[in-house]
């Protein structure tokens, strides 16, 4: 009987929310009075400031190391290769809503820690200046915001009923992912790990323009 | 035999063509890609530089592997993209995802590969040029701008976010050469100010993705802006008038006011000035009226000398005229002038400025010339407070006549040149004769006693009351010397005179015992003395001018004087000496 009951609760649900779905009405997530106000558009476009920064110092560092090293037989296999990513704009745009900011916190959290360690082999390297190895910090540093940023769009999302998993179900399942290819991630070279975080830090900063134009279309799309 | 050569040569040579042509044909050169390139980050398209085709026909192909792949795909499209090209349609083309490209040209007798190229789409997106540039004239009449408007490339899709893309513009005018660049950013519009009145602009757009090349530019758009005077021309040329009417007021001014402008940057050059005298009158050149205005000061003269500043007066002979001038040298402080010394008030020997210094009198001398000055002063009638003189003399600082120093020394005299014997007048001239070594002694013994009253008379200008210089009206007289003594001083400008008896000259004439007194009226720069006899007529005011005539007020004395000025000129009222000095026998004349 809840069954049948379902689908019309459901319906009323999205009635109600309809006023919020379009995204522009301030919300506090946490529940406080206090805390500024935020809307969803906001959000998404700290978060893709933020990624556009982290793919701009990545780029930056993988041309610094083609300067110094010549440019070897790269493995192109990555660590994060188990973790399906669409290949393309059709690909991209039938995923839902949900599928993708599960990918692009899975793909966050697979790279916190090769990042850290990336940052701490830097600082010993002799050959590189100490701008190259702010870049690293700083990199690592974003990487950690915008993993943070991203879960809190999630729970918005989530709040506001766009997406039916919650941020946690989702980390769940990438926290056993992420110990699974700790080994792999380890032995990959500097010059491997910025080529794979190049290409990784584009595929995040591109799924999220295409969540924020499917989700809140006002400006830049 | 020639002709079978000609023709086997020509045979060898038909089969060595033959051969050769055969010869040039050989497997294709190594192919070269040059570009790929993808417009929406959705295609893409390959390019390649064929090498030589070895003489015979060439086939191109392209062949290309994924990443982590060993599938060898061919391209499917050699066509939509041109000569030389691959087409990797949607279906063929995934992001990242390394692709490893490479040509291969082949023909009959052989292939030849070209170099590996590793390609990921991410990284080679140039989009189309923007679309529909459009540029509108907006704005009111005075302040007009431009209003550019353009849309992405139909294919790049910026809707969905898959591609960014940002703008770029430039814009001119029509004449100019050189473009002006902006920066739109994402939007999709843009507003140019400021513009030219009546000119032609030209604007241009492109566009680029986030990370990848910029576009082509797009189609040239012209528009016109109409003429019209801004408000700020008017402005600026309210305000031109106004400054050009001030200055118009200002020039005005001034050339009215030139003269005292003129005074104002240049300021004359103020020129002497004598008291009581006028400059004017003395060009006009009437005499009467010159000397009249030269008689203005009253005789006697006030008889507190306490205000007479010291003059010095340098008397000597014409052979000691460059020791006294050494002595000058030596003593570095001459004055023609100390009518504002600072030693006033001091004793006049204590001045630095004044010779005098070195001359100093023994008591015993001060004694004897209060004497003197008693009796004279009973003579002339003056006060008792000439008995003090003697000590108030040494607080001028002029240099008084001391009689004598020593005994053995010869004193400083005033002599009385030697004109005076042939006319019988009393010559009123000073003649002052040292000697050096007078002068030296004297030096030494004025530094011991600072405060004596009468000092020798300094050798400060050249008091060259010199008969001799009158050569022209009276001639050398030698002989004769007439010695007064400068007994006091009287005023600022006086120096009453007495003369002496010497007995080594007893050829002096007995007037001389008698008192008569010329007084200085006043010193003339270096050179000159006025001196005024004392009598009771007037006297002349003084002259200061060094070059101008010198008046003397001489005067004769009620009683018997034996000192006669000496007549050099009756027609003039002047005359200057040589030397500088004026014959006080000529202003005598004239009276």
């Amino acid at each position: 009987m809840f069954r049948k009951l379902k689908g019309p609760v459901l319906f009323l649900l999205m009635f109600l929310d309809v006023q919020i779905i379009v995204g522009s009405t301030p919300i506090c997530v946490h529940g406080h009075t206090g805390c500024q106000a935020l809307s969803l558009a906001d959000l998404f476009d700290r978060v893709i400031q933020h990624s556009a920064r982290v793919h701009g110092l990545s780029s930056d560092l993988h041309s610094d190391f083609d300067q110094y090293f010549l440019p070897s037989k790269i493995n192109r296999n990555c660590h994060t290769s188990y973790i399906l990513t669409p290949n393309g704009k059709e690909n991209a745009q039938r995923l839902a809503g949900e599928d993708l900011a599960g990918v692009i916190l899975k793909l966050l959290l697979a790279w916190r820690d090769p990042l850290s360690q990336f940052h701490r082999s830097m600082a010993q390297h002799e050959d590189f200046t100490s701008f190259s190895g702010n870049k690293a910090l700083e990199m690592s540093d974003m990487v950690q915001q915008l993993r943070l940023g991203v879960e809190r769009v999630a729970e918005t999302m989530h709040l506001l009923g766009m997406i039916s998993n919650s941020v946690r179900g989702l980390i769940s399942k990438e926290a056993l992912g992420s110990q699974a290819s700790g080994s792999e991630a380890r032995s990959m070279t500097d010059q491997q790990l910025l080529y794979c975080f190049r290409r990784d830090s584009h595929k995040i900063q591109i799924y999220l323009k295409i969540l924020k134009c499917r989700i809140a279309p006002e400006q830049g799309c | 035999m020639m002709r079978g050569a000609t023709g086997a040569s020509l045979v060898l040579s038909l089969l060595i063509s033959r051969l050769l042509g055969a010869a040039c044909q050989s497997p294709p050169g190594k192919p070269k890609l040059t570009s790929c390139r993808s417009p929406e980050k959705e295609t893409f398209s390959c390019w390649w530089e064929p090498g030589s085709n070895g003489g015979l026909p060439t086939n191109y192909s392209l062949y290309y592997r994924k990443e982590n792949s060993e599938i060898v795909y061919e391209c499917s499209d050699y066509h939509t993209s041109g000569r030389n090209s691959c087409f990797f349609s949607k279906n063929d083309t995934s992001i990242w995802v390394n692709y490893n490209i490479t040509v291969v040209a082949s023909n009959s007798l052989g292939s030849n590969f070209s170099d590996s190229v590793d390609v990921d789409v991410m990284y080679i997106v140039q989009p189309h040029t923007p679309e529909n540039v459009s540029v509108v004239l907006e704005g009111t009449e005075d302040n007009p701008f431009l209003l550019v408007t353009w849309e992405p490339p139909h294919k790049a899709d910026t809707r969905s976010g898959w591609i960014t893309l940002v703008y770029q513009l430039r814009v001119k005018l029509e004449k100019d050469d050189k473009w002006e660049e902006h920066f739109a950013g994402q939007q999709k519009q843009f507003n140019i100010f400021s513009l030219h009145s009546g000119e032609v602009y030209m604007v241009k757009v492109r566009c680029k993705p986030d990370h990848g090349f910029w576009s082509e530019w797009s189609t040239v758009r012209y528009v016109r802006v109409p003429d019209y005077i801004s408000r700020e021309m008017s402005g600026w040329i309210l305000i031109l008038t106004f400054s050009a009417l001030i200055c118009i007021v200002f020039v005005w001014t001034a050339h009215m006011k030139r003269n005292s402008v003129k005074h104002f940057l240049l300021p004359p050059v103020p020129g002497p000035k004598i008291k009581g005298f006028d400059t004017q009158q003395l060009k006009s050149g009437k005499s009467d009226e010159i000397f009249s205005t030269l008689v203005a000061q009253s005789f006697p003269p006030p008889s507190d000398y306490e205000d007479l500043l010291v003059e010095y007066l340098e008397v000597y002979d014409n052979e000691e005229q460059e020791l006294v001038f050494d002595r000058k040298d030596q003593e570095g402080s001459l004055k023609s002038k100390s009518s504002s010394d600072t030693d006033s008030g001091r004793g006049s020997c204590d001045s630095h400025s004044l010779l005098m210094e070195k001359c100093s009198e023994s008591r015993e001398d001060q004694t004897l010339t209060s004497q003197v000055k008693n009796s004279e002063a009973s003579r002339r009638g003056n006060d008792g407070s000439h008995a003090g003189e003697c000590a108030d003399v040494t607080t001028q600082t002029w240099p008084t006549i001391s009689p004598y120093y020593h005994h053995d020394q010869k004193p400083c005299y005033q002599s009385i040149p030697e004109m005076s014997e042939q006319h019988g007048v009393l010559d009123s001239h000073l003649f002052l004769t040292q000697q050096q070594d007078y002068w030296e002694t004297s030096a030494e013994l004025d530094q011991k006693n600072p405060y004596i009253g009468y000092s020798c008379v300094q050798a400060y200008s050249e008091m060259t009351i010199n008969g001799v210089a009158h050569t022209e009206a009276t001639g050398p007289q030698p002989g004769f010397v007439e010695y007064v003594e400068v007994q006091h001083v009287k005023q600022e400008n006086t120096l009453i005179l007495k003369p002496i008896a010497q007995e080594e000259h007893g050829h002096f004439r007995r007037e001389m015992t008698e008192h008569h007194y010329s007084k200085v009226n006043g010193m003339v720069s270096d050179n000159v003395l006025l001196v005024q006899r004392e009598t009771a007529s007037q006297c002349l005011s003084d002259h200061q001018e060094e070059e101008n005539g010198l008046e003397n007020c001489t005067q004769q004395m009620a009683g018997k004087s034996t000192v006669h000025p000496q007549v050099v000129l009756a027609q003039e009222g002047l005359h200057i000496t040589l030397n500088g000095y004026v014959d006080t026998a000529a202003i005598m004349s004239t009276y």
